[in-house]
């Protein structure tokens, strides 16, 4: 009988899995994880969230409170709330983590949980579970329920664009219009970030829902030149929308702008908004300059009742929006119809009529209880280098201006504009319509440029050259000093050692020479206050050239009320329409508490 | 391989083209056939693809409520394991009037869909006579999956809300309050979060 060796050996093969890692329950016991695809309390990144509350309106079983939290700082863009949840009612269906505009909520994967405190149910996501991060498992992505992306806008091509004066941006049609306020959360937000408060969720979806109409009734509720603002404001709202986070903000300002283009003249304005103006309650008020915030001031006061004056320098009302803006921007149509309406509803402005100089301020001040400033920056600030006074040297805003009165300027071929604001991508936005080659020459960089991107991109599809880094040095003459070329050098970037933003240093040696026939400087503007008495000078505060002003805009003289560019430093139509909006709560606060 | 696939789609879909003309046929992609029908067509249609283009498996059959045009859409998904394709053939049914006709006879689990969309869309299937109760018990009022249910309202009007849930605050009335903004009453409706 052979000896079968297999079968004594082959049990001993079990011994190769001793050092393997047994299949079997770990010791010391580790608590097993969840699948990934489990569904348990939520989890929310505090400082991600904005506290928009859409996870709070979606959710089916009003599960979902938005709440202050003690301690929490937020800034800007945040309404202060962060949801908490009554898991006592959720269901774990994550309507509200795929409908989180910023992707700071999720679930995670705690499904067990056992408490015979039912209060203990109720959990600030992030706050009670900060250890939740880690075990996320129904995160907001590409299963998102959001539309991230707005409706393109439709423009003029660049080449298009040079050929005139025409409007560059043809604005929502209704279909567009409608789909793109359909997008929006309403959570209002972005209310926080305009300087008027306009009711930006209310009109948006007023345009959502069909109703153009009560759309521009919103509107009118605190701006009266809601067509300026929908076509050239700055719209810091759009900056805070809940949704830049992951896309692209709600078209706000295009929306505004549809909605009151709906209304073709200021008869139907005046239908639509039907305004109730009080009885003349006897009162006075002067408004010096007819500019946006003046104007607005002017609109509302009208309606409570006051009688108001409007002295204008000039021939046209509308100040910085009728001689700053291009017309490209905002055509003259568009401006007229919404100053006719202020007018139809009893503002009065008396044209051609500068003070201090048709008119003194010592007379209206007679005529009047209460006066407010609204002039504006009116004068340029000069570049300060050699060959500045030589013809073919001229500033941004006499050039708009004079542009915008329809005059000719004669401006050559080739252009260069200094600056790098909006008024400088104006001036060379309308130097290209003019025909010339414009080069921009900005002392910073290009991302520092205050100017609007999108008006910075749209200069470059005209064809505008920018030059960043370059500082110019010196205007060249002929003999008949006529400008003939400008010199330039480049500049670094130094950084700021108390965290400022970099500042440009000229890097010696490395200067350059640029054939030019026009210089146009757009290095910003400052107020003229010499239309003021000197008693008064004396009296009023002013830093760094602009009016100190309480909330309601009155300045260290209580009748004296001020606004716009020489109170505010935010150098924007809005700004100025916020100004004279509040300082009409302030001059009522003031002359009726006299009355009393 | 994969347009060997997408061939095998294209046959099947001009078979049904050349048997249904009025039927709108897309291919949506791999695997995956659309077949919109007028809905007097869909029992002829789904006997005809079972027993000729061997879709012989009711995968799903459910319902998308088109409240804007008053109108229920049936959807039937079939497949078919021989040639590895699923087809969803789909039929509008007038909302007012929410009847149709079962396909029992076809597919005996089709009675249960059937009477799960009885419970929840309220709709009448003709030739089924076990549209009894279901899942939800004593249900009275608009049947919830219908989109004028309003699911919010039933959860707070049956269920209590837990105490220590009184400090709740809405944002848009939060930031109005930030802003010190006054909104007029005519534009209080426009709100799209509640103003209390």
């Amino acid at each position: 009988m052979a000896l079968n060796l297999k079968g004594i050996i082959s049990p001993y093969n079990a011994l190769k899995q001793a050092g393997r890692k047994p299949h079997t329950v770990q010791y010391p016991y580790k608590k097993k994880e969840a699948a990934d695809r489990y569904r348990g309390f939520h989890f929310n990144d505090i400082q991600e969230c904005i506290g928009c509350g859409t996870c709070s309106t979606i959710c089916q079983n009003h599960a979902i409170d938005m709440i202050e939290i003690e301690g929490l700082e937020v800034g800007p863009g945040d309404s202060g709330l962060r949801p908490r949840v009554d898991n006592g009612r959720c269901c774990w269906c994550a309507l509200c983590v795929d409908s989180c505009p910023t992707g700071s909520l999720s679930l995670t994967k705690d499904y067990l949980y056992v408490s015979e405190d039912p209060n203990s149910f109720l959990l600030i996501p992030g706050i009670d579970n900060p250890d939740g991060q880690n075990r996320k498992s129904w995160i907001s992505n590409g299963n998102s329920l959001l539309d991230y992306k707005r409706i393109p806008m439709r423009e003029l091509e660049g080449q298009e664009r040079v050929k005139s004066f025409a409007e560059v941006v043809l604005g929502y049609n209704e279909e567009e219009a409608r789909t793109e306020a359909a997008r929006c959360l309403g959570c209002g937000i972005c209310t926080e970030n305009c300087p008027v408060h306009m009711h930006i969720p209310e009109y948006i979806n007023a345009i959502a829902r069909g109703d153009d109409k009560m759309a521009v009734k919103i509107i009118y509720d605190n701006n009266p030149l809601g067509e300026t603002c929908g076509k050239v404001c700055t719209r810091r709202c759009e900056e805070i929308c809940a949704f830049t986070k992951r896309g692209e903000p709600i078209a706000i300002r295009w929306l505004k702008r549809y909605a009151t283009e709906t209304v073709e003249n200021e008869k139907m304005i005046e239908e639509i908004v039907n305004p109730t103006i009080l009885p003349p309650n006897g009162h006075s008020v002067a408004i010096i300059g007819a500019g946006p915030g003046g104007l607005t001031a002017a609109y509302y006061l009208a309606m409570r009742g006051f009688n108001v004056m409007v002295y204008e320098a000039k021939e046209h009302a509308g100040g910085m929006i009728m001689y700053g803006i291009p017309k490209y921007r905002l055509p003259l149509d568009s401006l007229d119809k919404q100053i006719e309406y202020l007018q139809s509803i009893g503002v009065e402005i008396k044209f051609n009529t500068k003070v201090g100089k048709d008119i003194s301020f010592d007379e209206i001040r007679q005529h009047h209880e209460a006066v407010y400033i609204g002039i504006g920056f009116e004068v340029p600030y000069k570049l300060g280098i050699t060959g500045e006074d030589a013809s073919g040297s001229i500033q941004a805003i006499n050039f708009l201006r004079e542009i915008n009165r329809e005059k000719h300027i004669e401006i050559g071929d080739k252009v260069v504009v200094i600056g790098g604001g909006n008024v400088a991508i104006d001036a060379a936005r309308v130097s290209r319509r003019l025909g010339a080659e414009v080069t921009i020459l900005y002392r910073r960089r290009v991302e520092d440029m205050p100017a609007d991107w999108e008006e910075i991109e749209g200069a470059e599809d005209e064809g505008v050259i920018i030059h960043p880094q370059a500082i110019p040095l010196e205007i060249i003459t002929d003999e008949n000093n006529k400008v003939k070329a400008i010199k330039y050098a480049n500049a670094e970037m130094i950084p700021d050692p108390k965290g400022g933003r970099p500042r440009p240093k000229i890097i010696e040696g490395d200067e350059h020479i640029l054939e030019v026939t026009t210089v146009i400087g757009a290095i910003g503007q400052e107020a003229d206050y010499s239309f003021l008495p000197d008693d008064i000078k004396e009296k009023l505060e002013i830093n760094r050239g602009r009016i100190v002003v309480n909330e309601d805009r009155q300045t260290s003289i209580p009748w004296l009320f001020a606004g716009g560019d020489i109170a505010n430093r935010r150098a924007d139509a809005i700004g100025a329409i916020a100004d004279g909006f509040n300082a009409v709560k302030g001059i009522e606060k003031f002359i009726l508490k006299e009355d009393k | 391989m994969k347009t060997q696939n997408i061939n095998i789609e294209k046959e099947i879909a001009t078979e049904i083209q050349n048997t249904f003309h009025t039927a709108e046929v897309n291919i949506k992609r791999n695997k995956r056939i659309e077949v919109k029908l007028r809905n007097d067509l869909i029992p002829p249609f789904l006997s005809y693809a079972k027993n000729y283009l061997t879709f012989n498996h009711l995968a799903h059959f459910s319902c998308v409520d088109w409240i804007e045009q008053n109108e229920f859409e049936l959807v039937y998904i079939i497949y078919s394991y021989e040639k590895g394709v699923i087809v969803l053939a789909k039929t509008r049914i007038d909302r007012e009037k929410a009847e149709f006709v079962t396909t029992r006879h076809l597919w005996y689990q089709a009675e249960t869909y059937e009477r799960e969309l009885h419970e929840m869309f309220g709709i009448n299937f003709k030739g089924n006579d076990r549209l009894n109760e279901f899942i939800l018990e004593d249900w009275e009022g608009i049947p919830p999956y219908r989109r004028d249910f309003d699911t919010v309202k039933y959860a707070t009007d049956n269920f209590y809300t837990r105490p220590g849930r009184e400090d709740a605050k809405d944002v848009r009335e939060n930031v109005t309050k930030i802003n010190k903004e006054e909104i007029p009453e005519f534009a209080k409706e426009y709100s799209v979060r509640s103003l209390k």
